[in-house]
């Protein structure tokens, strides 16, 4: 409840800023629409002329597009925003007022940046994910969905452990400023099905970079094609992954502790 | 609520520092092999602050103030050593701990720039799970002191130094915190400005009895402050006491004031250690030990045309920089 009530004054705080400048927010809002036009029309595109990537039919990859775009949010609105603000807290030795907050310094890490102009995303991949379901012809049950809405969640709870790590390593390198690039590097193979990538990068993908978990599985968890055991197994990862980035993160925060100046 | 005090003892800090050689070779060996060298910010320091205190934490630049700081209010692990503040270990960081504290640093910002204080107030009031009542009692006191109101409605990055130094230190205060750790608080205001904080730190000390330890560069900060200094160098402890004591302990000297007839043309060097004194330029001021001022004193009067003499104690600000220079 309480973090509840921290992360809507945090929006809160967030929306003021991005009003604090006028041209700005305009230039943002036309940007915004512009870029969603775009998409749209990127998508009709693809829309009309495949019918089939990597055996997926068209349903499901528009409906793989929106799970893609659902963690692209959340990149974009909070994970870019944040690893900007903590790689120059780290600088501008302003984390020490972060750290000396009594909340959680991951969660005040996490959650102070908000960019708001992406949200409509949100609704975006909610709609092609809802359109490409139906357009696949498949009978989502309500095992599926659910399964599929924890898997999501799972998903994206291994990318945002994998961010943690990375911003974490900042804490050994001092200077580390490509950390994220090197996740949306990584996050940009999930655009697409793993099958279409030859079998060395499918591994790379599936198993030493667990991106596909966040986009693709989730995917296959709808349609009904995972079994209960991947399905735990792929719940299981995303608790490891949480649990053993809080701890990078703790021996990062010791670290810091032991040598910043 | 039981007041315990600071208690620090033993506390040390060593940094591994990366050292290398100018130039581009020794640049490029760096980066396959560092060498590191300690450098020892602290060392073995002890003191002990009361509740209710206000302790001026003084040394020249690198001294192992800021570090000292960090590891009280629990940024940094110290090498060895040990320190309690109000019960708590501070570098556990336990939020019980972190609720009671506060730490003020002068060059560094915790308001979000773009947004007006009352904001990112907002924010903290949430952060430190603040009752609204609460909140609005010490937002009142403190704006009674500090004169916020007509601040909290402009950015952040409209208000100048001083205001935004005031909305700053109110900021760390919300939370109504037990100890305090400043970090040069005055650092960069003018003399109205400094002042003003000065008289907002005493007060508010008054009021709410907390404990106080504050580092400055401006010694009126700690003249007016603090009746107790503590004194670090090379991170070792070198004075802790009265105010009043340290000029008798470290500069055992007076000033002996003279207004001559004919002011240049005398040489007063045998007489003692002349020094400047910017704020009398009528008399010529000499630097003379305690138990030679009666003898330089009659030397002066038989000797010189004296229209004019004065004894006094050398000012507290020259007597610290004595110290650090010992």
């Amino acid at each position: 409840m309480h973090f509840l009530k921290l992360i809507s004054t945090f929006l809160k705080v967030n929306i003021q800023m991005s009003l604090a400048y006028r041209a700005d927010t305009l230039v943002n809002i036309l940007l915004n629409i512009m870029w969603l036009g775009w998409e749209l029309l990127g998508l009709s595109i693809i829309f009309n002329n495949t019918t089939t990537l990597g055996g997926w039919g068209i349903g499901e990859l528009i409906a793989l597009l929106g799970v893609f775009r659902l963690i692209n949010t959340m990149m974009a609105s909070i994970i870019w925003p944040n690893t900007e603000k903590f790689n120059q807290s780290i600088r501008d030795g302003s984390l020490d007022y972060t750290l000396l907050q009594p909340a959680p310094s991951m969660f005040l890490v996490t959650f102070s940046r908000i960019t708001i102009w992406r949200m409509w995303d949100l609704l975006l991949s909610i709609v092609l994910i809802v359109a490409g379901v139906r357009m696949a012809g498949d009978v989502a049950t309500p095992l599926n969905i659910l399964t599929f809405l924890l898997l999501t969640v799972s998903g994206a709870i291994v990318l945002y452990s994998l961010w943690i790590v990375l911003i974490a390593f900042t804490f050994w390198f001092t200077k580390f400023d490509n950390n994220v690039t090197i996740l949306q590097a990584l996050l940009d193979a999930g655009r697409y099905p793993v099958s279409v990538y030859p079998a060395w990068v499918q591994i790379i993908v599936t198993y030493l970079v667990p991106i596909a978990v966040a986009t693709t599985v989730p995917l296959q968890a709808l349609r009904g094609d995972l079994s209960l055991g991947r399905v735990l197994i792929f719940l299981a990862v995303s608790v490891v992954a949480a649990w053993a980035a809080s701890l990078v993160w703790k021996a990062g925060i010791q670290r810091y502790s032991g040598a910043s100046s | 609520m039981s007041p315990e005090p600071i208690l620090v003892e033993q506390l040390s800090k060593t940094y591994q520092v990366p050292e290398r050689e100018g130039g581009f070779g020794a640049a490029v060996r760096s980066f396959f092999k560092r060498k590191y060298k300690d450098v020892k910010a602290v060392e073995k320091v002890s003191f002990r602050i009361e509740p209710g205190e206000v302790v001026g934490f003084l040394g020249p630049n690198g001294a192992g103030k800021t570090t000292t700081l960090k590891m009280l209010s629990g940024l940094l692990h110290p090498t060895s050593g040990g320190a309690s503040v109000l019960g708590f270990t501070p570098w556990e960081r336990k939020s019980e701990y972190l609720r009671s504290m506060t730490l003020v640093m002068g060059q560094r910002n915790r308001l979000s720039w773009d947004i007006p204080a009352a904001d990112s107030f907002l924010l903290n009031q949430a952060i430190y799970r603040i009752p609204d009542d609460e909140y609005k009692k010490t937002y009142k006191e403190l704006d009674e002191l500090l004169e916020l109101e007509p601040l909290m409605k402009k950015p952040v990055r409209n208000l100048s130094l001083g205001e935004r130094m005031k909305c700053e230190i109110a900021a760390g205060l919300l939370h109504r915190p037990r100890v305090l750790f400043l970090d040069e608080p005055t650092i960069g205001l003018d003399i109205t400005g400094q002042v003003r904080i000065r008289e907002f730190l005493r007060e508010y000390n008054r009021r709410t009895g907390a404990a106080i330890l504050l580092t400055s560069h401006y010694m009126a900060d700690v003249t007016a402050l603090c009746e107790r200094v503590i004194i670090i160098d090379h991170g070792q402890l070198k004075y802790d006491g009265g105010l009043t004591d340290l000029s008798r302990k470290i500069a055992p000297f007076k000033l002996i004031g003279v207004m001559l007839s004919d002011a240049d043309s005398h040489d007063l060097s045998r007489y003692g250690t002349e020094v400047q004194n910017e704020e009398d330029m009528d008399k010529r001021y000499l630097q003379v030990r305690a138990d030679e001022v009666t003898r330089v004193t009659s030397q002066l009067l038989s000797d010189l045309p004296v229209h004019d003499i004065t004894i006094a104690d050398p000012p507290i600000e020259s007597v610290i920089e004595q110290a650090f220079n010992q």
